[in-house]
């Protein structure tokens, strides 16, 4: 059992390096949850011999878009690497990818550990600062399409991100207003609301979720809390920028 | 034409009177069935509601997302007339036997308290003639069956108008974000649309200074104390007897409204 799930963490890393879309899990096949956050860990472990070190995490579907826009209804988390982080204002090269799409996220930076059932208010007091942020997306599945058990073997999509500049860790976050534009017109537009209603209650399910697979967040570490609206394909030439009420700006181009 | 004019606007008077939705109304105009005699039509409905001794007391602007202008075939928004008996109070609750097929909107309203008479109105003179802005509900209500609209349909139909509520919290313009606030409708307790200020036509300014200009060169110019309902900040809802809606627009405030429940609820 443990072969096969390490080929398939191999399978998945050498889609991702090689920018390659691979098959979904077979139908008799199919892994739960459980196996697939098995998966994703081996997954990280490669990247972790290739000198890639962990800088956080992701929580994905954490809105009703998402949810009906990949046709899966649970709370995901994957792992953010300092390999994937990109520049803010800088440039992602689309061949790097398969089919990457672009999220508007919020980003919290975590000044102290949080691990395990946490209420919001302590959520919220962990939190160093806030961020706007950029989350690129690019499953390595052929044409998006996965199940549960596979989106989380593949580390829930997570392909990169952006990261804009902090801002201070006391603002209301429930509802800021979030646009996606590109080539400076809005394409996508929502509320942090759309993200589980709140965006501190994906970093409490983050810290209860991670602790659950033995993962913990650390101080220092970021968390995406997910995405307020459908993701956008990518294609060459396109000009990225996601605006946060109160909170801020990031960018960078398609090349 | 001017026949079938006053016709079209009297079954959609007798539709909203009796509440009984009729089939689209712009096929019976053939090749004519332009934006302009939907306006016409409109304007008829108008005329016969203000002798009535029904009071104009603002307008809604539709149409004023990408994606509906889209799906409807235009390039451009839409206006109908708010009517003082449309209007409700924040936390009121609407009778069950006023409309038809109510949808609720989140929107932000503006109160004058100048005339616009300009039809080449600024953005500047927009501005400084706004007095404050309040969070708004729009409920808005097909005379046409099962909302099976086109362009002609709703513009005939004074926008697809119904009621609408208003918040009682005046803000003013230098505090709040009209482009990034965020909106939050919760039916029940429960989140069901999302959206922000730059969802209407880039901003809501940009949509009311656009009405400003076109209601000036109609001849209905906006005129101190009107209400401008600017545009929905996200996808519309479906209501139903005994639902309660909250909108929450950051930085403007909140507006609550609650549907009765039906004779036999």
């Amino acid at each position: 059992m443990t072969n096969t799930l390490s080929a398939i963490a191999k399978r998945l890393d050498d889609a991702t390096r090689s920018a390659t879309a691979t098959h979904q899990l077979p139908d008799d096949q199919q892994v739960d949850a459980a196996t697939g956050y098995a998966i994703q860990a081996m997954g990280i472990e490669l990247r972790q011999q290739r000198g890639e070190r962990i800088v956080g995490v992701k929580m994905g579907l954490t809105s009703r878009a998402k949810m009906e826009q990949v046709g899966v209804d649970e709370v995901t988390w994957g792992r953010l690497t300092d390999a994937m982080r990109r520049e803010e204002g800088g440039t992602l090269v689309r061949a790097d990818f398969i089919h990457p799409r672009a999220e508007p996220e919020i980003a919290f930076i975590l000044g102290r550990r949080l691990t395990g059932e946490v209420s919001m208010a302590e959520a919220a007091l962990a939190i160093e600062g806030v961020a706007p942020a950029i989350e690129i997306i690019d499953s390595r599945y052929e044409n998006f399409k996965f199940s549960l058990g596979d989106v989380v073997a593949d580390n829930s999509s997570s392909a990169a991100f952006f990261i804009g500049p902090l801002a201070r860790p006391d603002l209301d976050i429930a509802n800021l207003g979030m646009v996606l534009s590109i080539d400076g017109k809005p394409r996508e537009v929502g509320s942090s609301a759309a993200i589980l209603g709140h965006p501190l209650r994906a970093l409490v399910a983050a810290a209860r979720m991670t602790a659950r697979a033995g993962h913990v967040l650390e101080q220092g570490d970021i968390v995406l809390a997910g995405a307020a609206t459908a993701a956008v394909p990518l294609t060459p030439g396109m000009q990225v920028e996601v605006e946060v009420q109160d909170v801020g700006r990031v960018r960078f181009d398609v090349s | 034409m001017a026949d079938s004019i006053e016709t079209t606007a009297k079954a959609l008077i007798a539709a909203g009177r009796d509440r009984a939705a009729v089939a689209p109304v712009g096929a019976g105009f053939g090749d004519n069935a332009d934006v302009d005699t939907a306006y016409a039509v409109q304007e008829a409905v108008t005329k016969a509601a203000i002798g009535q001794g029904r009071r104009v007391v603002g307008r809604k602007i539709g149409l004023t997302s990408k994606a509906v202008q889209t799906q409807m075939g235009v390039d451009q928004p839409d206006y109908g007339m708010l009517f003082a008996d449309m209007e409700y109070a924040d936390g009121d609750t609407i009778p069950a036997d006023l409309l038809i097929q109510p949808k609720v909107e989140a929107e932000i309203a503006f109160v004058l308290r100048r005339d616009l008479p300009a039809k080449d109105v600024t953005i500047t003179e927009l501005i400084s003639a706004i007095d404050y802005a309040l969070p708004a509900i729009e409920i808005v209500d097909s005379r046409i069956r099962d909302w099976k609209i086109g362009i002609f349909d709703t513009i005939a139909d004074n926008a697809s108008s119904g009621l609408y509520v208003l918040g009682s919290r005046p803000v003013q313009l230098a505090d709040f974000d009209l482009r990034l606030c965020g909106m939050v409708m919760e039916r029940m307790g429960q989140p069901v649309s999302f959206g922000v200020g730059a969802a209407c036509m880039d901003n809501p300014l940009i949509a009311s200074l656009w009405l400003a200009r076109r209601m000036a060169k109609v001849g209905r110019p906006l005129m101190a104390g009107d209400v401008i309902l600017s545009g929905a900040l996200g996808p519309m809802v479906a209501a139903h007897p005994g639902d309660t809606f909250r909108v929450s627009i950051n930085g403007l405030g909140e507006v609550t409204t609650h549907f009765a429940k039906g004779e036999n609820a």
